[in-house]
């Protein structure tokens, strides 16, 4: 009888959950956002993939949650971090890769990997929400312009303005005050995506550069995001078709190897509770969430 | 892939298992700082300073002295840093600033009674204005010596002007020991042997300071009788720490940082010969028993950079949780009297300023890496924590250099996290969390591979 395992990454911002087979077919991977450290994102998520996937949450056999909200998970057989989780994730993604930038909602992370895919180093933001998915939210908010559209809009940029602020609340008012002096919107979004990417730049030479270079996260969605920090670090990223899922592919690959040994857990302290009923509201916000997605996860 | 077991979670049961001589250290302390808030009725001068070990200097001349970084690590481990770090920033001094350093301006702020209105407006008995920080006692003089830290000799400045710039300071200029040419070698070479020259020369300067102030001559042998005990108390204190190589280590690096003070700043006497002993004789019982010093000892840790002093006791149970031994650190194992050998007790100064000018922020980075190496080979060390204490720029400015190199030579998982000595706001819990359980989830994975 097939088996199913479950990753879930409980993000600064999003939910995400991806489903596995016990042949490691990904059966479902759902991502879901409703502000900072929601466990609703993480239902909404977990809904989606279940009805996806056409399982209930008794037919998984095995849980590992992670990201900063991964103890609020309840029902996780075992926690693992999100740095060992997005490595493991892009690696399967991406086999070979060999640095792994991820810029989610308030984090932003490197990781070097070795030939096996094992972490070797890392490095991550600390108390600052400079480059990630929030400092993104608050520029488009000063601009006025959709959070989707700002990557399209910075690629036109030409003049290579200068941002010199990285706090994601400062550089609203920087922004107000580029637009005062005369800027054009899109030579400010030109400029704060270069800044975005010195600062990962900043971020990887802690961790020493090396390819293949893999992006994740939902700043991977951004094209201009993905422009600056190839200019600045003068190679190719590799994006994996659905960037913000590797850390919850990751847990589920642990989960997988949990299955496989038939490891025994140790249960988490006591957290939300949360079972089928929690998720019957799934089909009210449907649209939140990405599409499932089936490939082969070997 | 193999499978990996990587099941770290803290098992919030469990505690640090800690030394009873520590407890010794505790009354030591009290009773020094006591003595020292007597020592005006009693009719002794009083220094304050900064930095470096100058207290058997002091001792000698039967001056009582006050410790900065010691009396700031003192009330933040009681929890009552709050009122002299208030009052410093609201006289100016940022939150950026040394926490060190804002704590104990604070402190002279609030003796020199020119506090700011909401902190004097407190009640006469009221408890934060009875507290440690505003009982120091009002320098008679102030001696400058600060290894490599601009803020740290800037701060004594500041200290001099908060009493109205009337109290006699003395400034001795440390060189910092570059170590870059090839002649340049740890405690040799010319480049150390000019600065230790250069030491001693201003050591006897000050020392005429001192005689001038207090009208005496100066009495050399009872520096040398100081610093009898405390050569002793540093070896012994070395040899205490040598026999964590033990595997489980019977003592860890929260009990070495709350064993500083009496290699650090307590008077040199028998007493403090005697904490070591005991500690000693403790960590040898532990060590027949198969005693360590957490619950279950599955990794060994070396932390680079100071502590978080409001949070020892609760860092030292979050790494019991994890089975994980913080087994020593830069800043307890590189420091403090750590060349006791170099210390000739008929003509001290120069054997001093030999340890002074080889604290951990007082040689260069390559140096320092290479003490590392050295020592987390001696101590098995499985992985290197760095805690960048963000107001110290000075133990923080390496950290970098130190986990690229360490990490490469060894193939040692490496993990930063941003903290801070006395200032609880730059510390935040999961942050930790993270990238602590990151780091031993590498361990693991490791020892899977290589299984």
């Amino acid at each position: 009888m097939t088996q199913f395992v479950l990753g879930i990454d409980f993000g600064s911002t999003t939910g995400k959950a991806v489903i596995l087979d016990s042949n490691g077919n990904m059966v479902a991977a759902e991502v879901s956002q409703k502000g900072a450290v929601s466990d609703e994102s993480v239902r909404v998520a977990l809904g989606a993939a279940l009805r996806h996937a056409g399982l209930q949450l008794d037919q998984i056999a095995r849980t590992v949650s992670t990201g900063y909200g991964r103890r609020m998970v309840e029902m996780a057989d075992r926690t693992v971090t999100e740095i060992s989780c997005h490595a493991r994730g892009a690696a399967h993604l991406i086999p070979g890769v060999k640095l792994v930038i991820d810029i989610g909602g308030q984090d932003s992370k490197v990781i070097a990997l070795d030939d096996d895919g094992l972490v070797v180093r890392f490095a991550m933001n600390d108390r600052c929400a400079g480059g990630t998915g929030k400092y993104f939210e608050t520029l488009a908010r000063a601009l006025n312009v959709g959070i989707d559209e700002m990557g399209p809009m910075a690629l036109k940029a030409t003049l290579d303005m200068q941002v010199t602020s990285m706090c994601a609340t400062f550089a609203e008012t920087e922004v107000i005050a580029l637009l005062a002096e005369g800027a054009t919107k899109i030579e400010v979004l030109g400029g704060v995506h270069a800044a975005m990417a010195k600062r990962t730049l900043g971020l990887i030479s802690r961790v020493g550069k090396r390819d293949p270079v893999a992006m994740t996260g939902g700043v991977a969605r951004n094209p201009a995001a993905v422009h600056h920090i190839e200019k600045a670090l003068e190679t190719r990223l590799i994006l994996p078709e659905q960037p913000q899922i590797a850390g919850a592919l990751g847990a589920a690959l642990f989960a997988l190897d949990d299955l496989r040994d038939q490891a025994v857990a140790t249960p988490l302290p006591k957290a939300i509770p949360m079972d089928d009923n929690d998720l019957h509201g799934v089909e009210e916000i449907e649209g939140s969430s990405a599409p499932a997605c089936k490939s082969k996860a070997n | 892939m193999e499978t990996l077991s990587m099941n770290i979670t803290a098992a919030t049961q469990k505690k640090s298992n800690r030394l009873q001589t520590t407890k010794l250290n505790n009354r030591m302390v009290s009773e020094y700082w006591e003595s020292l808030f007597r020592a005006p009725e009693e009719g002794r001068l009083v220094c304050w300073y900064e930095g470096i070990q100058l207290n058997p200097i002091l001792q000698a001349a039967d001056i009582a002295w006050c410790h900065g970084e010691a009396m700031s690590a003192l009330l933040a481990a009681r929890h009552e840093e709050g009122p002299s770090q208030q009052a410093a920033e609201e006289a100016g001094y940022d939150r950026e600033l040394c926490s060190y350093a804002r704590t104990h301006v604070g402190c002279a702020v609030m003796t020199q009674r020119s506090t700011p209105e909401e902190v004097s407006s407190l009640p006469a008995d009221s408890s934060e204005l009875k507290g440690l920080a505003s009982r120091i006692p009002v320098p008679d003089m102030i001696i400058s010596a600060y290894p490599f830290c601009s803020t740290g000799q800037q701060w004594d400045d500041v200290i001099y002007r908060t009493f109205g710039k009337k109290v006699p300071i003395f400034n001795i200029s440390m060189p910092w020991i570059w170590g870059n040419k090839p002649s340049a070698k740890y405690m040799s070479g010319p480049e150390f042997r000019e600065s230790v020259d250069f030491m001693v020369k201003q050591l006897k300067e000050c020392i005429r300071f001192i005689e001038a102030i207090t009208g005496k001559p100066y009495d050399h042998d009872r520096l040398n009788e100081v610093m009898t005990y405390i050569k002793r108390a540093a070896e012994i204190r070395l040899e205490a720490m040598d026999l964590c190589k033990a595997r489980p280590s019977p003592a860890n690096f929260f009990e070495w940082t709350n064993s500083i003070a009496p290699v650090n700043f307590l008077p040199g006497g028998q007493e403090i010969v005697d904490y070591f002993e005991k500690k000693k004789a403790e960590i040898q019982q532990r060590i027949n028993e198969g005693v360590g010093s957490v619950p279950e000892e599955k990794y060994r840790l070396f932390w680079d950079g100071i502590m978080n002093w409001n949070k020892i006791g609760w860092l030292a149970d979050k790494f019991a949780q994890y089975d994980a031994c913080v087994v020593s650190g830069r800043y307890t194992h590189l420091g403090f009297w750590q060349e006791p050998q170099v210390i000739d007790l008929e003509s001290p100064l120069d054997g001093m300023a030999q340890n002074f000018l080889t604290c951990p922020i007082s040689i260069s980075a390559p140096q320092v890496t290479e003490k590392i190496v050295q020592h987390c080979r001696d101590f098995e060390i499985d992985g290197l924590l760095l805690h960048g204490a963000r107001t110290c720029r000075a133990f923080s400015y390496p950290q970098h250099l130190i986990a690229d190199a360490v990490g490469k030579r060894l193939n040692m998982p490496v993990a930063m996290f941003e903290g801070d000595m006395v200032d609880e706001s730059y510390y935040k819990d999961e942050i930790v969390n993270s990238r602590v359980e990151a780091m031993l989830e590498q361990i693991e994975a490791r020892r899977a591979r290589s299984a």
